[in-house]
């Protein structure tokens, strides 16, 4: 027990230290994998996703719009291997996904999915060390890297403060960034997100979505977030998919597809696409109904 | 708070919380004493120091020549018996509740044991020669086949479905039972009846071996699927992000849950409510992970069950009420207490 | 309108009519099976000398009549439990009512020396009235209130006890325990004609009163509010309808033990015919349960002669398959 004592010790020290140099040692990868549907359709009774065809960009924000319905949450979660395709197939590196073990793909894609429920009882850093779940085994069960791993996603996600709170006694926002830091931790080159800011408010909102930009850009993660709110979709957007009933009906940066066409089309509204000269933000503005008396 | 041990140049790694720790040792000091007191008690007194030294097989500083007989005959094998089967009858109950996601799931109440019992009851009335060699496989076919026939009529439902389908045919296997015991040959029925009461009054070495290695089996299989147990509290699609084979995992944790139920019915019969209760009180102990919660159930149910069977044989002495009774008497009302405090 | 007019003269004519079949069938069957004429003239032209006439008359006859009593309250009681709890799934063994009227017989008939048998059917009552006020209590204070499934695993609870109480007071009493036995189980090999007879006046109460009440059974099976707009005092009804429920299960606990499942199926099948109007639901369930008690008595005689199933086996090897059934096709 002697020379295992110090090391304990030595790493607990980790809780204080939070400056760059151990971001960059833990995280090496460059590599990026690449994540693709072909022909894929999915359903429970009926299908929903209809036969598509889909690169996900590696190392981008790439975010799924769509109305209700359109098949954007099975898509995600078909990706994910939630659920199995009627036909078709996902690739992850161009090797298909149900036919890799299933641990294997959870050290290289992870998910968020909608809504997630924490049991009764979970502190914040249990449920960010559950993250560490792929890359544990019965032996090994809470190795070094699992310990830093798990304290640089509770600093990515500032929540580091919070590490000892019970899960149920957050604020929504707080409750979500756990699930995000739980996700950060398993360290994973592909990132799938199912609404993730559904029921925040706008600066959590936000803030979310900087950390997720972050991971993007300055980790090389590829990240597959599907998203309701459109402003918010095509300012943070590398890549933007829109769908419609089970299909694809545009992709691209914001620039090329964020229009008032396809705006009315995929979402049946009629709305006004203006550009923000500042940041080059497009901003979508829906037009009111006639009868509205405008003021100048 | 937490602790961890590395060991082999980090080829070893865990996690350990104090407090788990500490209350995991005070359980296992509080079962031994209660062993200690069932080895005493009963019928024919025994002093402490007497039992103490027969254990230990000291012979000359023993003062009553009765105390290595009645110790190594039947209190032993029959406490060892209590203890394992306890241990059995929470794990059971504790993956079933963390498998089915519903806090009310246990063996008894959705058909399992009765399975087994069915089958044990058969095989007496039936074919009473095969009993000896049989017993505990027919018990284990008869849980699976309940377990197997309750999933194929719960089709896709939820939880619910799956408690309400167990408690129907948990009645249609009792009036099967009362039908094999009151109509068989009276011999058969009686030896049949005494073991559906769920008693360790009959155990002898044989039981205790099979419970022992069943048990120490099992719990390896249970703790090693500790982990997954917690991740797949988070949900499907979580559990499924992070790698968890659902299918391979939710099968290998029913079969656990049967296999342990199905052996402890097949020595015991079947008692009621201790793998209702045994996870819940050792949640009430300590929050902590499922390594822990699991290692504190089996030992909570081990306590359960061996106090159980210490009032059961003192209390109305000399007559000697079943374990199964005292658990039930014990177990509903407390069983009643969670309906009201937990959601489900 | 065309299932009115036949629900009325033919469908009860109809019922009557299986009725009085399934009372000669249970007449004639048995060690000894006795031909219809023979059973015929034992009413019109009774000779106490002959055997025939006796068994018919002495034994045949009380248990017939008990049968039918027996399982036109069971299936009225579980009838009437079902609307008022808007549960399908509610039967008063399931609540735990059955196992509760049998301890307090038991425990009765052990303490009580002189135990008269007009108390009986009061002791079961009482017993009755207080498992079901317990399980109705816990399964109130649950999380979810009164649930299907908080109903069911409170009832469980109750009745798992109460067994152990029973199996207890087995092993410390065994004579009164004998003579119970088969009592226990349900069945109406021991039964008792005298015992009959002081239970008419509550089965007749019992009776009446649900088919009185019968109309605001429908209205509270829809749900209270609407009843409540319908100028129904829900309290006041409730408690009404729980007294009949009460007395007609005691009365059954009574006469032939605890005897599970007609309570559930019964209505059931009853509704399956009828419909959804309680008006109906309860004379058809006193025809249809007497029948159904008969046919299997009847077979519970002569499965294995020449011994006797007790019925209340063959009760739930029929029935829980029913509930089986309903659980699969009915809860989502």
């Amino acid at each position: 027990m002697k020379n295992f004592v110090p090391i304990a010790l030595k790493l607990t020290n980790l809780d204080t230290n939070n400056k760059t140099p151990k971001r960059m040692t833990i995280n090496k990868k460059i590599s990026h994998s690449t994540l693709t549907a072909k022909n894929l359709v999915v359903g429970y009774t009926t299908p929903v996703v209809k036969g598509i065809d889909l690169e996900i960009q590696p190392g981008k924000m790439n975010i799924l719009i769509g109305s209700n319905g359109c098949g954007k949450s099975t898509l995600l979660k078909c990706l994910a291997r939630v659920l199995i395709p009627i036909s078709g197939e996902v690739l992850l590196n161009d090797q298909n996904i149900h036919s890799q073990p299933a641990k294997q793909v959870a050290k290289i894609m992870a998910l968020l999915p909608q809504g997630p429920i924490a049991p009764e009882g979970l502190s914040v850093k249990e449920l960010v060390a559950q993250g560490r779940y792929p890359h544990q085994s019965f032996l090994k069960q809470w190795s070094i890297e699992d310990e830093a791993a798990v304290m640089q996603a509770m600093q990515q996600a500032n929540i580091t403060e919070l590490a000892d709170s019970a899960i149920a006694e957050l604020s929504g926002g707080q409750r979500q960034r756990c699930w995000i830091a739980m996700v950060l931790a398993q360290q994973t080159d592909i990132i799938l997100l199912d609404e993730p800011t559904t029921y925040l408010d706008l600066k959590v909102q936000v803030d979310l979505l900087e950390l997720l930009t972050e991971m993007a850009h300055q980790h090389q993660r590829t990240l597959v977030i599907v998203l309701h709110e459109l402003n918010i979709a095509a300012a943070y957007a590398d890549h933007l998919i829109m769908m419609k009933e089970g299909k694809i009906y545009a992709q691209g940066t914001a620039q090329d597809v964020f229009n008032a066409e396809n705006i009315a089309s995929v979402f049946g509204l009629n709305a006004k696409v203006i550009t923000d000269l500042e940041s080059n933000t497009l901003i979508c503005i829906p037009i009111k109904k006639r009868g509205h008396k405008e003021s100048l | 708070m937490t602790m961890s041990i590395r060991l082999c140049k980090q080829k070893i790694s865990f996690q350990v919380t104090k407090i788990a720790a500490i209350y995991t040792t005070c359980l296992l000091l509080a079962l031994i004493a209660v062993f200690m007191f069932s080895l005493i008690s009963g019928s024919y007194q025994l002093s402490l120091v007497d039992s103490f030294f027969s254990l230990i097989q000291q012979q000359q500083w023993i003062t009553d020549s009765q105390a290595t007989l009645i110790i190594w005959e039947f209190r032993l094998p029959r406490s060892l018996v209590a203890i394992f089967s306890g241990a059995l009858f929470a794990l059971s109950g504790t993956l079933l509740q963390s498998l089915t996601r519903n806090p009310l799931a246990d063996p008894s109440l959705v058909g399992i044991s009765q399975g087994a019992a069915l089958a044990v009851v058969t095989l007496t009335i039936l074919f009473p020669d095969y009993i000896d060699d049989w017993r505990e496989i027919s018990a284990f076919i008869g849980a699976i086949a309940v377990a197997g026939i309750i999933q194929l009529l719960r089709g896709k439902g939820n939880s619910l479905k799956f408690i309400l389908l167990g408690v129907g045919v948990a009645a249609f296997i009792s009036a099967l039972i009362s039908t094999l015991l009151t109509y068989g040959k009276l011999q058969s029925a009686m030896s049949a009846l005494s073991w559906l009461a769920g008693s360790t009054n009959t155990s002898n070495w044989h039981d205790v071996n099979a419970l022992g290695s069943a048990c120490i089996v099992l719990m390896l299989l249970a703790i090693s699927q500790a982990r997954t147990m917690i991740v797949i509290s988070l949900g499907d699609e979580v559990a499924v992000g992070l790698g968890v084979n659902l299918r391979k995992t939710m099968l290998l944790q029913l079969a656990t849950s049967v296999a342990a139920a199905a052996i402890a019915t097949a020595i015991v019969g079947p008692l009621g409510f201790i793998g209702l209760l045994a996870p819940h009180l050792a949640r009430k102990i300590t929050h902590n992970g499922p390594a822990n919660h699991l290692l504190l159930s089996t030992l909570v149910g081990a306590i359960l069950v061996l106090s159980a069977d210490i009032i059961g044989r003192t209390l109305f002495a000399p007559t000697q009420l079943a374990a199964g009774l005292v658990t039930s008497l014990v177990g509903a009302p407390l069983f009643a207490y969670l309906l009201i405090k937990k959601q489900f | 309108m065309k299932r009115q007019q036949w629900l009325g003269a033919t469908g009860i004519s109809l019922m009557c009519l299986l009725l009085i079949v399934a009372l000669v069938i249970h007449l004639s069957i048995g060690t000894k099976v006795i031909s219809i004429s023979d059973i015929l003239h034992s009413f019109y032209t009774y000779n106490e000398d002959n055997f025939d006439h006796l068994i018919i008359q002495e034994l045949r006859l009380p248990r017939a009549m008990i049968a039918i009593c027996v399982g036109a309250c069971l299936a009225v009681a579980g009838a009437l439990m079902q609307g008022v709890t808007r549960n399908p799934l509610s039967d008063p063994s399931l609540l735990g009512m059955m196992t509760g009227g049998a301890l307090a017989v038991v425990y009765w008939s052990t303490f009580v020396t002189n135990a008269s048998l007009i108390w009986l059917p009061v002791v079961a009552a009482v017993g009755a009235l207080i498992s079901a006020s317990i399980v109705w209590n816990i399964a109130a204070r649950t999380h979810g209130g009164i649930t299907p499934l908080s109903l069911i695993l409170s009832g469980a609870a109750f009745t798992a006890f109460s067994g152990a109480l029973l199996a207890i007071h087995h092993l410390l009493d065994e004579q009164t325990f004998e003579e119970m036995r088969t009592w226990l189980v349900g069945s109406l090999l021991a039964s008792n004609i005298e015992t009959l007879y002081w239970c008419i006046p509550w089965i007749v109460v019992g009776l009446i009163g649900a088919i009185v009440l019968a109309p605001s059974v429908t209205a509270l099976s829809m749900g209270e509010e609407i009843a409540t707009g319908l100028g129904i005092n829900i309290r006041r009804r409730k408690w009404q309808l729980l007294m009949c429920i009460v007395i007609l299960t005691s009365a059954a606990i009574a006469l032939a033990g605890p005897l599970g499942f007609i309570g559930l199926v019964i209505p059931h099948v009853v509704r399956f015919i009828v419909g959804a109007d309680y008006r109906w639901i309860i004379p058809y369930s006193i025809l249809l349960g007497a029948v159904y008690l008969l046919s299997i008595d009847s077979l519970a005689r002569w499965l294995i002669q020449p011994q006797e199933i007790a019925t209340g086996l063959i009760t739930i090897l029929m029935g829980a398959p029913l509930f089986i059934w309903l659980v699969k096709v009915k809860v989502r």
